[in-house]
């Protein structure tokens, strides 16, 4: 069974502040949930995990061959400046599928920039969770 | 036919698709890809309408047009996506939720393309995933009106 890693960034553990607040149906538990609902009808597996540090994420990327067939990436704040994080999932050779849950590009002129979007697969954002479960349905569909 | 319509449009160029730089855009044209959708659209209670055009013009003037018509757009605007103003203000006036696609990871190319002028009137930007990106911004476009019919 294809195993894929979801994980979120910064401050995505927050309820009510940051990128959550524009969405008010869902708390990180909630949409943890739900993707694990999703992944046994696409006949995967889900871990969902979130850290507030970045060399948290980094780790568990480097710990992702050999282990997950793809990981769903909300990386937060972290999407506009982390090279180190960029470095971790340009190495790792597992597609890695960045979401986020508002539309970056309305936002701050410095959220308009992802410098992890060239080491992915694709992005997928503005769709609120929603845009989590469509970024397991693109792992799901990619061969 | 569906009581919902849904208009899938697709920029210049996008007629190319499977003759043109298929390393990038696949081997699928553009009339397998509309046939994916249809197919896509037959799980929802919708009816969708398909346009392409190379004209910039046209495009604004088929936005225009959806008002009143459709209750939401996907669109892959091709080229006009990084530099087309008015096809931004035609999206913005029409007040339409609008769902950008692109069939390549735009981020992974020239630097021209890593901005679009669309998506901050859009809903939001699904790129990358071949032609599977029109499947995944149907399904976007989807939640989101069921998300607003739910709370009418």
């Amino acid at each position: 069974m294809k195993k894929i890693l979801v994980i979120s960034g910064p401050n995505l553990n927050l309820p009510d502040t940051g990128e959550t607040s524009t969405y008010k149906e869902s708390s990180l538990e909630e949409i943890h949930v739900r993707l694990k609902k999703k992944a046994a009808e696409l006949g995967m597996e889900v871990d969902c995990e979130q850290y507030n540090s970045e060399g948290d994420i980094i780790d568990r990327i480097q710990q992702v061959p050999g282990t997950y067939a793809g990981v769903v990436l909300n990386a937060g704040a972290l999407a506009h400046y982390s090279y180190s994080l960029r470095d971790a999932i340009g190495t790792m050779r597992v597609p890695c599928v960045e979401v986020f849950m508002s539309n970056v590009h309305a936002g701050e002129e410095f959220r308009h920039k992802s410098v992890v979007a060239e080491v992915c697969v694709g992005t997928i954002s503005g769709f609120g969770a929603h845009s989590y479960v469509l970024a397991l349905e693109a792992l799901a569909n990619l061969t | 036919m569906g009581s919902r319509r849904i208009a899938i449009i697709n920029g210049p160029n996008l007629n190319m698709l499977g003759r043109r730089e298929v390393g990038i855009y696949g081997e699928k044209n553009l009339d397998q890809i509309c046939d994916e959708i249809r197919h896509e659209g037959e799980k929802y209670d919708i009816s969708l309408d398909f346009f392409q055009s190379n004209v910039e013009g046209f495009i604004v003037d088929y936005i225009h047009s959806c008002v009143g018509k459709v209750r939401g757009i996907v669109i892959n605007a091709g080229a006009f996506t990084h530099y087309s103003i008015a096809l931004r203000d035609a999206i913005s006036a029409v007040r339409l939720p609008v769902v950008e696609v692109h069939i390549s990871n735009i981020y992974k190319r020239e630097a021209f393309r890593h901005v679009s002028f669309i998506a901050p009137v859009c809903l939001g930007q699904i790129c990358g995933f071949g032609s599977y990106s029109y499947i995944l911004g149907l399904r976007a476009l989807m939640e989101t009106l069921d998300e607003a019919d739910r709370e009418c």
